[in-house]
């Protein structure tokens, strides 16, 4: 088992189409990372370049201290599971499983001993004599997941591999498949667009979005601190609730004007407010970092107007309109309210992140970028 | 509700008039064919659908499995020898095009090199190219590389093998290419990954996923071969059952329903083989794994 280290990595397509540009990416040991982002956003292709099916135009790639840039995929001993997983239709399940060991010239009694292993740790050692057609989705999956695990490999790369299983199923074979992970210690990387997968399973997410990476962060991170509009808005059902605001200043304290509403501005941005002196900020919140109140608090509160209510069983999401814009608030507490009623929004100031409208970054991050130049 | 229709059904009257115009069509090929197969049951031709014509007996099968080409006169051929000498052409030009055929359609379908539209471009124009084109050149090969002359009816065959392949390829690359397209592109990557050759990934993973269409190309290049007229003729020292009915139909003293049954002999295969390949080519289905 090794880590894996893309440096400066891009690759251009034949005909100009860019897949990736310039990926940073470090898969330490035994890590699992996901790779989340919107369809088209060049995460797939980062996984095909680890795995040696496409060749990066620039940069290098290592596993380890190894240089396996140049090197063909069979030299690489990746484990690869696709979407739809690829199973060869006219071969029975062992002698799927037992391809890529066939393929090495191991002794028969040698494949026999580890296909049995293998299956018998993805509990499809009774499906050995069935062909792909004659298994359920969830049934495919795992022996697409036994063919990619009985070779034994480096690293195992997942391409997006319960987006087609149903809903039920995939949450249930998300949690064996994390425990998995751990339990066989190898390096993960897992290709996704949902987020709920990514947050769940991963231990740290890179977020990839029109071929570059966004942000890299443990789940928590990336959730609760996104370096840009993007990120806030890719992560989280429902995602961040942006509002654009004004800067302005009351006895030489900087504060945020929403329409008619003025708010403080949380104490760790004062100073970032006023040393970049924006005129205009979006005021990033999570849903369920705001709370509802029937009347004003000044500086702290934002009026808004019900505009419809979702009971979802747990929780109940209440949309709102402020100015103009709608935001969404998810509470636990079962409260009765009328549409069109007014309601006062008192966020959590410690959990707000403010952007730059220009850039889409945070502001701690745009500082920092201006600090480096 | 009256007035609404299903649109996904036709009309009795329209089907029944579809089925009409079909027959029609096709109703000279069926009567020649039935006359044909009727005649070699015949003392005489049976023509102009006239039932009086048609005097039932089986000697002329007999006579043409003792390879006697006229009732009457008594020339021995060795009909055994001409069956053989046709499967030998079949059999050679369907293998040869089947392989060639999958390697160039699995090249051209999955790889990317220079020239690869160009090729595809001229394998179409190739496919128009009449076959009495490729004579002059094949006699051009021939005369190069003269073989020594007792052994030139081996050699022959050879010549005609590989002219008529020539001709077959074309169409035979398109068909493997469309088949080796319906393969995604996940299962070839899986087997590079799991440590396949490009030539391992052919002939493990999708050759046998693409089985019917192997075997579709495999027929047509074995009729190709069976009903080679011009390559036979042209090339080859003996002969076979193409070549050997055109003689007979020929011929002066020509005993007409033999040379029937020879027809129907001949056509046997095509029947057969049509049939089957229909069958084929209709029950194709590549993935197999459900979505």
């Amino acid at each position: 088992m090794v880590s894996v280290k893309l440096v400066n990595v891009t690759k251009v397509f034949r005909g100009g189409v860019v897949g990736v540009k310039d990926i940073n990416l470090v898969i330490e040991h035994g890590e699992f990372m996901a790779l989340l982002g919107p369809s088209g956003s060049g995460k797939s292709t980062t996984l095909y370049l680890i795995a040696g099916i496409y060749k990066p135009t620039r940069g290098r790639i290592f596993f380890g201290d190894k240089d396996v840039t140049k090197l063909p995929p069979r030299e690489r001993n990746v484990g690869l599971v696709f979407q739809n997983w690829a199973l060869y239709p006219h071969m029975k399940v062992f002698d799927n499983i037992a391809f890529p060991l066939r393929l090495r010239k191991i002794p028969e009694s040698e494949i026999r001993k580890r296909v049995v292993s293998v299956a018998r740790m993805l509990r499809i050692d009774g499906l050995l004599d069935r062909y792909p057609w004659q298994l359920s989705g969830g049934q495919q999956q795992r022996v697409a997941m036994a063919r990619a695990l009985a070779k034994e490999p480096d690293v195992l790369l997942l391409d997006e591999p319960m987006s087609n299983l149903d809903a039920v199923l995939r949450i249930s074979v998300r949690a064996e498949l994390k425990r998995l992970q751990r339990e066989l210690g190898i390096t993960t990387i897992y290709v996704t667009h949902d987020q709920a997968e990514a947050l769940a399973m991963a231990d740290r997410i890179a977020l990839i979005n029109e071929g570059s990476i966004v942000q890299i962060g443990t789940p928590s991170e990336v959730y609760g601190k996104p370096r840009t509009v993007f990120v806030g808005g890719f992560l989280g059902n429902p995602p961040m609730n942006f509002l654009e605001a004004t800067v302005g200043y009351v006895e030489d304290k900087p504060i945020l004007v929403i329409g008619n509403n003025k708010l403080r501005v949380p104490d760790h941005y004062e100073e970032l407010v006023r040393k970049l002196g924006l005129n205009q900020v979006i005021v990033g919140i999570r849903p369920e970092d705001m709370g509802i109140m029937d009347k004003p608090v000044p500086y702290r509160t934002i009026r808004a107007q019900v505009y419809a209510v979702e009971p979802m069983g747990r929780e109940t999401i209440v949309v709102a309109e402020v100015d103009g814009s709608q935001v969404k608030i998810v509470t636990s507490k079962s409260i009765v309210l009328r549409e069109d009623q007014d309601i006062h929004l008192y966020p959590s100031f410690e959990k707000i992140v403010l952007f730059d409208p220009k850039t889409e970054k945070a502001l701690e991050v745009l500082y920092e970028e201006e600090k480096l130049e | 509700m009256p007035g609404m229709r299903d649109v996904e059904v036709r009309s009795r009257a329209s089907e029944a008039l579809i089925l009409l115009v079909i027959l029609a069509v096709s109703l000279p090929l069926i009567t020649g064919y039935s006359l044909l197969i009727l005649s070699g049951f015949s003392k005489s031709m049976v023509t102009n659908l006239d039932p009086s014509s048609f005097y039932p007996t089986l000697m002329n099968w007999i006579l043409l499995l003792q390879g006697r080409t006229a009732q009457f006169a008594g020339i021995r051929v060795n009909i055994w020898g001409i069956v053989a000498n046709t499967l030998v052409v079949a059999l050679g030009v369907s293998a040869l095009v089947t392989l060639v055929g999958s390697l160039t359609g699995y090249a051209v379908s999955r790889m990317n090199f220079a020239g690869r539209k160009h090729i595809m471009m001229l394998l179409i124009l190739l496919h128009a190219f009449p076959g009495s084109v490729l004579v002059v050149g094949v006699a051009f090969i021939y005369r190069m590389f003269m073989p020594p002359l007792e052994y030139i009816r081996f050699y022959s065959f050879f010549y005609v093998i590989v002219a008529r392949a020539a001709i077959e390829i074309p169409m035979a690359t398109w068909l493997m290419k469309g088949f080796f397209d319906m393969i995604p592109w996940e299962i070839e990557w899986s087997a590079i990954v799991d440590g396949a050759s490009r030539f391992r990934v052919w002939w493990n993973v999708l050759l046998p996923m693409i089985k019917p269409g192997v075997a579709a190309v495999m027929l047509f290049g074995f009729l190709a071969g069976w009903m080679d007229l011009i390559y036979v003729r042209t090339f080859l020292v003996d002969r076979t059952l193409a070549t050997f009915i055109e003689a007979n139909a020929e011929a002066e003293y020509a005993y007409l329903p033999l040379v029937a049954v020879a027809g129907t002999l001949y056509l046997l295969p095509t029947i057969i083989f049509f049939i089957a390949a229909q069958r084929l080519i209709f029950t194709i289905s590549v993935s197999g794994i459900k979505g």
